[in-house]
């Protein structure tokens, strides 16, 4: 059973009196439960299929359907609603709130989530559990990260969905923070999509889908993924 | 090419920019209004006291003064100028009216300027020179005949002249009236010599006018050695003509030195707070502009700029609005022109007002130069990086219990008010300042409003109020309050410690007339002593049981009188029982009734025709003091006005400001998965919670600034605070009402939050 559809896709942007074709005409099934990583160079439209995905954008034709739902079709609030039940977001730059604790932060999603996980035990996972009633200004970047991952995970989406989870940070911090992203999804059986310039990253990936001008030019299925420890940072 | 990037960035921030041009437009603008009023009145005023001799001290004698003994005066040293003097009430023979007939033996003391017809002829024998508001209400040319009446006495002449005279500045008849109706009274100016011919041959001047720099009691002792006797003597502050005047420019001087100075400086400060955040909003373009070489000075000069252009703009602005509101307050065809009769209606303003408007100028370029500065710290890669806010720390209040029980809305809103504290305290300044001057403003109103209404509905118990002639006989005028069933009073003037007041004795039995106490209860006059207003117990430094002399105008009579108590009033002044006055032998005229009649039947009624000088209705008096406090309510509710318009801006200005820097949280809880409406809430509530905060302290300290400008102001009105549910209930709809539609608006614009582009930003 396919979790997510795109089909026939297009996205595209207008700039001045120019039209920009981030996505043309994709399609696209993607079967729950995998760990997908999505390859392209800058421009290449990963992170418009990413926003797309995640309901933060709409495609100007075609469908996807998430989850038995078409998503290209949804208002404002049942996005807002597809935002917070169905996905959850790991942005390179954490995307925190400063002014709330770091259980605050993953406390958060109980505004908004029907049956949220626990704050605890979330933070216990990705191990923060002694840096509760820190600001995120008190940590580092590979924490604040971690803390981005368990609130993204607080509220039990089906996907999780990250653009550049490492980017900002350095390849040790980096490979940590993955290592927890694939513990964590693994544990409470979330598909995973990230979107990555790394190459590395792409080794542990379940399903790797290359980008390219606005068009999908490989999907590859590996068989056996290597670990974060067996892959060389 | 610095000045084309200054131009676009303008216009990118046009929002900002007018907002804050607006801000400085009203703080100017209001500041520079109401300077403007008081220093139009005293300037106006001035100009026309000077350019018609009015005199600085008057002697009176009601059996009048000879030229020997003016002569006499005029060898004062340090006197300038002198004229006999005489003003006496006539009635005009078309429909009666009561004109003051004037004569001044020295047109130099005490003149009159000509707006239209022939210049003043000291030795015409047929010629009227009239007043050209009375002539034009009452349809009078120049040329056309017009006789006057004094008991036996006609005066007939042509009229050469259309004038205005400083002595009738305030042209009112007597001491019940306070504003001008030159529909029923006016004034004329005739030669000596044609007074005299109408006197056949005889003169009789009560008073002497002298213009002169001595002090008071020098002149006083000097004239009174030169003349062998005692003789009255006024001041001009004595002289409705000037003290009124004089009172409306330092009524005005007073209002403008509290609540403008309030508009202003809230102005400016969120102003700067503004200009601060917009220097931080161009922090990576100021970083980029270092990094490519450009010398610190430049690049601090180039956005200096900016708070120099919107100082500029707004103040220049703010001074064409501020002469706008001037003549708003103080023209011709306004409230104030049916209280001045003024020839000329042109704005001043003290020269310091624009000292103040180039500081504010300056004050915004400074705050801009420093804002820069500040951002350029460091090398080019630290003026690179974008600016960040301070760090959260963990608040003192989040060790409390209840802490961890309140909401994350509650939480976030908290912190972040405590995180951006300029932000904020502006915000609540913004709402503060606006909250006092819209307490104080409606405050002043009510009272006002209230005063009038418990003064005239309440104490004014007849239907008509009736003048008597000067020739009317004390048995015939009570005749009359018997005719009429009437209740009655003899007004004269006394001296108080050499100051002119009014004395008014009482003879209430149908209670048509009532007192009020200092509570603004009605009291009744005990036969036991006399009451004072507040001013006069003060300035008197007397207490209830104290004895005090005052002596009669023209004559040497002296009464030692007992303060029975302290009452309000609109005029200073005495005011006794006749009974009381009986007892002590005052010797009083009646010459005002007070009647259930309606003015349309006594009119009608001839059986003491000849005996009445004019009626008034109850109607007629109140509508003249609504006139009068019209000029105080055209100035308050303009600052009413303003004040909600400030209040807009502000809060519109910092609620914007702080959905910019809360954009990237607000665009993170939209990713969350937060709906609209409820990020919508998040921000009304924090600009509800500061106008709740800044309401309640801005109530009580709203009321003590009314509390001083009543103080200020209680020359010129004896009013006691008086609240009306209004008073505050106004106030808060309008402050709640104001700040919930701002943050609405600024609220609304979360809807338009590009997620995409907003977490994009590196932090």
């Amino acid at each position: 059973m396919n979790l997510i559809n795109f089909k026939n896709v297009s996205r595209i942007y207008k700039v001045g009196d120019h039209e920009q074709k981030a996505l043309d005409n994709v399609n696209l099934d993607l079967k729950s439960g995998k760990f997908i990583v999505i390859l392209g160079p800058s421009g290449a439209g990963k992170s418009t299929l990413l926003n797309l995905l995640g309901g933060l954008d709409s495609p100007t034709s075609g469908t996807i359907v998430v989850n038995n739902k078409d998503i290209s079709t949804l208002n404002n609030n049942e996005l807002a609603d597809y935002r917070a039940e169905t996905v959850g977001f790991v942005f390179q730059s954490y995307n925190l709130i400063p002014t709330l604790t770091v259980f605050e932060n993953v406390s958060l999603v109980k505004e908004i989530v029907k049956d949220p996980l626990s704050v605890n035990e979330m933070l216990e996972q990705v191990g923060l559990g002694d840096h509760k009633d820190k600001f995120p200004s008190e940590l580092s970047g590979g924490e604040q990260q971690r803390v981005s991952i368990a609130r993204a995970l607080a509220k039990n989406p089906k996907i999780l969905l990250c653009d550049e989870p490492t980017g900002a940070l350095d390849s040790e911090t980096g490979a940590m923070v993955l290592k927890v992203l694939l513990n964590m999804a693994r544990n409470y059986h979330k598909t995973i999509i990230i979107v990555t310039h790394n190459q590395n990253i792409a080794k542990m990936a379940d399903v790797i889908i290359r980008v390219k001008s606005g068009h999908i030019k490989e999907i590859i299925n590996q068989d056996k993924p290597l670990s974060v420890d067996e892959v060389d940072w | 090419m610095l000045f084309r990037k200054l131009l676009r960035t303008i216009w990118r921030y046009k929002a900002q920019f007018i907002s804050m041009i607006i801000m400085v437009l009203l703080g100017v603008g209001v500041f520079v209004g109401f300077q403007g009023e008081w220093k139009s009145i005293q300037d106006d005023t001035f100009s026309f006291y000077d350019s018609t001799g009015f005199a600085d001290y008057r002697l009176v004698c009601e059996t009048g003064y000879s030229s020997e003994e003016m002569d006499k005066i005029s060898t004062i040293s340090g006197v300038e100028k002198v004229s006999r003097y005489v003003s006496a009430k006539t009635n005009e023979s078309k429909q009666n009216d009561v004109v003051a007939v004037t004569v001044t033996t020295n047109f130099e003391v005490s003149g009159f300027i000509v707006i239209s017809g022939e210049d003043y002829d000291s030795t015409a024998s047929d010629s009227i020179w009239i007043s050209d508001m009375y002539a034009e209400k009452n349809d009078y040319k120049l040329n056309d005949e017009m006789t006057l009446k004094y008991g036996a006495i006609s005066i007939t002449g042509k009229i050469k002249g259309l004038i205005k005279s400083s002595e009738y500045l305030i042209c009112t008849p007597g001491e019940n009236q306070m504003m001008p109706d030159f529909d029923t009274y006016g004034y004329v100016y005739i030669s000596p010599e044609m007074y005299k011919n109408a006197l056949g041959g005889f003169e009789l001047y009560p008073e002497i006018h002298v213009i002169s720099d001595l002090e008071k009691k020098e002149f006083s002792d000097k004239a009174n050695e030169k003349l062998g006797r005692t003789n009255l003597l006024l001041t001009k502050d004595e002289v409705a003509s000037y003290s009124e005047a004089q009172g409306e420019a330092s009524e005005g001087k007073t209002m403008a030195s509290i609540l403008p100075v309030i508009f202003l400086g809230i102005a400016v400060l969120i102003m700067a707070t503004t200009m601060q955040r917009l220097t931080i909003n161009e922090k990576t373009q100021i970083g980029t502009l270092k990094a490519l070489g450009f010398r610190d000075s430049k690049i601090v000069r180039h956005y200096t700029l900016f708070g120099l252009f919107i100082g500029l703009v707004g103040s220049i602005l703010g001074i064409v609005f501020g002469y706008f509101i001037a003549w708003y307050i103080f023209n011709p065809g306004g409230s104030m022109g049916t209280y001045f009769d003024l020839p000329s209606w042109a704005i001043h303003m003290p020269w310091w007002t624009f000292l103040v408007v180039a500081g504010v100028v300056g004050f915004m370029t400074l705050i801009s130069y420093f804002a820069a500065k500040n951002m350029l710290k460091g090398n080019a890669a630290d003026a690179l990086k974008p600016y960040t806010p301070k760090a959260m720390k963990r608040l003192k209040i989040e060790d409390s219990k209840g802490w961890r029980r309140l909401k994350f809305s509650t939480k976030w809103n908290l912190r972040d008010l405590f995180r951006h504290k300029a932000r904020s305290s502006m915000t609540l300044f913004g709402v503060f300042g606006c909250t006092v001057l819209l307490v104080a403003s409606f405050l002043m109103m009510d009272s006002m409003k209230g005063f009038v209404n418990k003064f005239y509905y309440g104490s004014m118990n007849y239907e008509s109020q009736i003048s008597l002639k000067e020739e009317t006989t004390n048995e015939k005028a009570l005749e009359m309050v018997s005719y009429y069933d009437a209740d009655y009073s003899a007004s004269t003037n006394v001296s108080l410690n050499e100051e002119a007041i009014a004395m008014d004795i009482y003879h209430v039995s149908h209670d048509y007339v009532k007192f009020l106490d200092p509570n603004m209860d009605f009291l009744t006059l005990e036969d036991t002593g006399v009451y004072l207003g507040q001013r006069l117990i003060e300035s008197n430094n007397l207490k209830i049981g104290d004895k005090f002399e005052v002596s009669i105008f023209g004559s040497d009579a002296k009464y030692t009188l007992k303060l029975a108590g302290e009452l309000r009033t609109l005029t200073k002044g005495v005011v006794m029982s006749q009974k009381y006055a009986d007892e002590i032998g005052i010797i009083y005229k009646i010459n005002q009734l007070f009647t259930n009649k309606t003015k349309e039947n006594i009119s009608k009624d001839t059986a003491f025709g000849d005996y009445i000088s004019t009626t008034k209705s109850r109607n007629d008096i109140i509508k003249s003091f609504d006139s009068f406090m019209e000029v105080m309510y055209v100035m308050i509710g303009a600052l009413i006005v303003l004040s909600i318009i400030l209040g807009i801006v502000v809060l519109y200005n910092l609620g914007t400001m702080s959905y910019f820097e809360r954009y990237r949280e607000l665009s993170t809880l939209k990713v969350v998965g937060f709906r609209d409406k409820r990020i919508g809430k998040l921000l009304i509530t924090q600009n509800m919670w500061l106008t709740v905060v800044g309401f309640l302290v801005g109530l009580p300290a709203g009321i003590g600034i009314t509390c001083v400008l009543m103080k200020a102001l209680a020359s010129e009105y004896e009013m006691k605070m008086i609240f009306g549910w209004m008073t505050f209930v106004i106030p808060a709809i309008v402050m709640f009402g104001v700040s919930f539609l701002v943050s609405l608006m600024v609220a609304r614009k979360n809807r338009k939050i590009d997620m995409v582009e907003a977490l994009k930003v590196p932090e």
